[in-house]
C-alpha cells in the first residue's frame, strides 16, 4: 500500500456544535481530502501542551476533494476532545494522516449494510459515498444513546440510502438498541452472500456486531477504537489480539497499521 | 559556522541528536513525516534473536506529562530485521545504531556475532534495562557485576563501538555505569524508563496488562538529568542523555549537563520530526551564543553556583 501520510498544520475552516458534547470541524488540507479512504483516520494535536501529550485519533468523516477540506466529528469525553471543542475557525490543528487501513470492498458486494454505534457513525459517510458511486446499494443503521449522536442521519437520508434509527431513550427512531432492527433486516435478506456489514462504534457495540456476523452468516468488518501512542506504527502500543489459530502464528495485530478496520472474525475484542 | 559533530569514542555523529530505541520503529515508518538524514543517528527498536510477540494489551496508558508502556520488546527478530528492515536503514544518510536485547548473555552474543557481518551499522546499543520483560531485561543492568560481565563478553565479540543503556531503577546508577566503562563500553546511554503503575479505579485493575510498566516522556526529564549529572561526575566515558526530551531547550539541558549526545524518545509519537527540529534549534542556539563546536564548548559546560565568600 502506498504511504500517503503527511504531517501538517491545518487551519480550521468551520466549527459546528451538533448536540450536547458533539462537535464537528472542517480542516483545510487538500492532500488528505484527496487521499483519505473510508475507514482511515487522522491523528490530531491541539497546541503543544503535555496535558494531554499524545495525539488523538479521529475518523475522516467527510471530505471535499475539490475544495480541499475534510471533517472530523467527535464526542467530548476527556481532556483532548475538550481542547478540540474550544477551537474556532482560523485556529490551527496539527494533523498526521491519513492513517491506517480502511474498509475493504469485497469483490461481489451488492448490498452494503453500514452500522454505526454512537459517534462511530463518523467513520461511515466516506464509505457510503464510495459504494453509491460504485453502484452498490447502501442501507444505514444507526444506534445511539440519544438523538444528539444521530446528527449525521440527515446526511445519509440525503444520499438516498435507506436509514434506520434507534435510540436508547426513544427520542428518535425505535427505542432500544439498533441490533434488533438490524437482525430483522438481515433475516429477510435474499442474497446474504452478496451482503456485507460495515460497522464502527464502541466496544460493546462491536462485540454485538461480531456476534451478529456469526449468527447470521453475513460477513462483516469492524472499525475499532483503541488507545494509540502514535498512530503510525512506531510505538507498538495499539496491539489487538488475533483469533487463533493463525497460519502465520501472529499473536497480535496493530490497530493503527493493520486496522483500525478488521474482519469481524479476525481479532478478539477483550472485555 | 557551528560544528555540530560529536565523537563518542570511535563513533562519529554529524550532530548529537539521535532517536531512542522503541520510539522510532525501524525508521521507515517516519520516512514520510520527517527528513531522516537530518538526524545524527537512528537507534532501532530492540532486536532480539527470535521474534517476540510482546505483551498482551493494554500496553500503553497516557499520564500527565508522559505515558506508561509495557510493550514487552515486541520485535520482528534478528532474521527479519536483517532481511526486511536493514536494507531501508542503510539507504538513510545517517548513523545507524542497532539496539540489542536478550534474556541471556548467549542471546546477546548470538545477535552481535550475526550483526558483525552486516554492513551499514555503526554501533550497538545494549539494552540491559528493559523493565517489561520477565527474564533478563532489568536484571542485567540492576547488577554491576552482571553488567560488567555481559559488557566484557560483548566487547570481545563486537567489531563495533558499544553503548550500554542503563536503567534508572537502581540505587546507584553510577556504580553500574562504572562497571560498564571498566568492561570496555564506549559509552553509556541513560535513562531507560522509570518503573511506574497506574490503576483504573472503576475496574480496580492496573491500566496496563502487565501491571507495572515504564514511565517515559516530559515528566521524567528532571530525573534523567540528575542521573546524567551523577554519571558525568563519576565516570569518564561519554554519556548519551535520554528522558523526556521534546525540544531544543530539553536537548541543551542534557548537553550542558554532560551528555555528548541525546536521544529523543516519546516525543516522536507526537511529532516524529522532533529530532530534526532540535538539530535546527541547536544551530540557532550555537549561533546566538557564538559557539563553534558543540562537543568542545557546550557538552558538560554546566557551571555550578558558587557561594560568595
Ligand atoms: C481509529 C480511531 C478513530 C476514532 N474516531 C473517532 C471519531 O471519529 N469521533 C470520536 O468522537 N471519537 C473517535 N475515536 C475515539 C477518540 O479518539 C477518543 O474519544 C479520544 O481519543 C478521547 O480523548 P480525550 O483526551 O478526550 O479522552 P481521555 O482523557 O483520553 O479519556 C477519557 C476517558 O475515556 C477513556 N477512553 C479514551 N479513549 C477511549 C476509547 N477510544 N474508547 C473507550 N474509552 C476511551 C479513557 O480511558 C478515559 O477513562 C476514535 C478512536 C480511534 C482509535
Ligand atoms: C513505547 C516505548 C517503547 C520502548 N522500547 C524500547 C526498546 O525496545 N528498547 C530500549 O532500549 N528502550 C525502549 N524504550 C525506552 C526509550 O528508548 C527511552 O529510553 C525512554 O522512553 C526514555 O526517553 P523518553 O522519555 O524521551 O521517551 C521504549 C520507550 C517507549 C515509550
Ligand atoms: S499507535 Fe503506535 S503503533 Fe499503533
Amino acid at each position: 500500500m502506498n504511504d500517503t501520510k503527511i504531517i501538517v498544520d491545518c487551519p480550521v475552516l468551520a466549527f459546528d456544535t451538533l448536540g450536547a458534547e458533539i462537535h464537528s470541524m472542517r480542516l483545510h488540507c487538500p492532500e488528505i481530502a484527496k487521499s483519505a479512504r473510508p475507514g482511515q483516520f487522522v491523528n490530531l494535536k491541539v497546541g503543544t501542551e503535555f496535558a494531554p501529550m499524545l495525539r488523538r485519533p479521529f475518523s475522516v468523516c467527510r471530505r471535499d476533494r475539490l475544495e480541499g477540506w475534510f471533517e472530523v466529528m467527535w464526542k467530548v469525553i476527556g481532556q483532548g476532545t475538550r481542547a478540540m471543542s474550544r477551537l474556532r475557525p482560523g485556529d490551527s490543528v496539527s494533523v498526521i494522516g491519513p492513517l491506517g487501513r480502511g474498509y475493504i470492498q469485497p469483490a461481489d458486494l451488492k448490498l452494503a449494510v453500514l452500522v454505526g454505534g454512537g459517534i462511530g457513525v463518523a467513520a461511515l459517510p466516506l464509505l457510503c459515498e464510495d459504494f453509491q458511486q460504485a453502484g452498490i446499494e447502501v442501507e444505514v443503521f444507526l444506534g445511539a444513546r440519544n438523538g444528539d449522536e444521530l446528527a449525521l442521519s440527515g446526511y445519509f437520508k440525503d444520499t438516498g440510502a435507506s436509514v434506520v434509527l434507534a435510540t436508547e431513550d426513544g427520542s428518535i427512531g425505535t427505542r432500544g438498541l439498533i441490533t434488533a432492527p438490524l437482525l430483522e433486516r438481515l433475516a429477510a435478506l435474499t442474497k446474504p452472500a452478496n451482503t456485507h456489514l460495515f460497522s464502527c462504534g464502541p466496544h460493546g457495540f462491536l462485540k454485538a456486531m461480531v456476534q451478529i456476523t456469526e449468527e447470521t452468516g453475513v460477513a462483516g468488518q469492524i472499525a475499532i477504537e483503541t488507545m494509540m501512542g502514535c498512530g503510525f506504527g512506531i510505538c507498538v502500543g495499539c496491539a489487538v489480539r488475533c483469533r487463533n489459530p493463525r497460519p502465520d502464528k501472529k499473536k497480535y495485530k496493530l490497530a493503527c497499521l493493520d486496522g483500525p478496520v478488521f474482519d469481524a472474525q479476525e481479532i478478539v475484542l477483550d472485555d | 559556522m557551528t560544528n555540530l559533530s560529536v565523537k563518542i569514542g570511535a563513533l562519529s555523529l554529524k550532530n548529537p541528536v539521535l532517536v531512542a530505541s522503541g520510539t522510532f520503529g525501524y525508521g521507515q515508518e517516519s520516512h514520510a513525516l520527517t527528513n531522516l538524514s537530518a538526524l545524527g543517528g537512528i537507534i532501532t527498536k530492540s532486536v532480539t534473536l527470535k521474534p517476540r510477540h510482546g505483551n498482551p494489551p493494554p500496553r500503553i496508558f497516557e499520564l500527565p506529562a508522559g505515558m506508561l508502556n509495557s510493550i514487552g520488546l515486541a520485535n520482528v527478530g534478528l532474521d527479519a530485521f536483517i532481511r526486511d528492515k536493514l536494507p531501508f536503514l542503510r539507504t538513510v544518510d545517517t548513523t545507524l545504531i542497532v539496539n540489542i536485547a536478550g534474556s541471556s548473555p548467549e542471546e546477546f552474543a548470538a545477535v552481535i556475532e550475526r550483526l558483525n557481518d552486516e554492513p551499514g551499522i555503526a554501533a550497538y546499543e545494549l539494552n540491559f534495562s528493559c523493565p517489561n520483560v520477565k527474564e533478563g531485561g532489568l536484571g542485567f543492568s540492576q547488577n554491576a557485576g552482571v553488567t560488567g560481565d555481559v559488557t566484557a563478553m560483548a566487547r570481545k565479540l563486537s567489531k563495533r563501538p558499544l553503548i550500554v543503556k542503563l536503567t534508572p531503577n537502581v540505587t546507584s546508577i553510577s556504580d553500574i555505569a562504572r562497571a560498564a566503562a571498566d568492561s570496555g563500553a564506549d559509552a553509556v546511554s541513560l535513562i531507560n524508563t522509570l518503573v511506574g503503575l497506574a490503576v483504573n479505579v472503576e475496574s480496580r485493575r492496573p491500566q496496563i496488562f502487565a501491571g507495572t510498566a515504564g514511565y517515559s516522556g516530559p515528566g521524567i526529564k528532571p530525573v534523567a538529568l540528575a542521573k546524567v549529572f551523577e554519571v558525568a561526575q563519576k565516570v569518564d566515558i561519554p554519556i548519551i542523555g535520554i528522558g523526556g526530551i521534546s525540544n531544543t531547550q530539553d536537548a541543551l539541558e542534557f548537553l550542558i549537563t554532560g551528555a555528548t549526545a541525546i536521544e529523543v524518545g516519546t516525543a516522536n509519537f507526537v511529532d516524529p520530526a522532533t529530532g530534526e527540529s532540535i538539530v535546527a534549534g541547536l544551530v540557532q542556539y550555537c549561533q546566538r551564543h557564538n559557539l563553534h563546536s558543540v562537543q568542545e564548548e557546550l557538552v558538560g559546560s554546566l557551571a555550578m553556583w558558587q557561594e560568595l565568600e
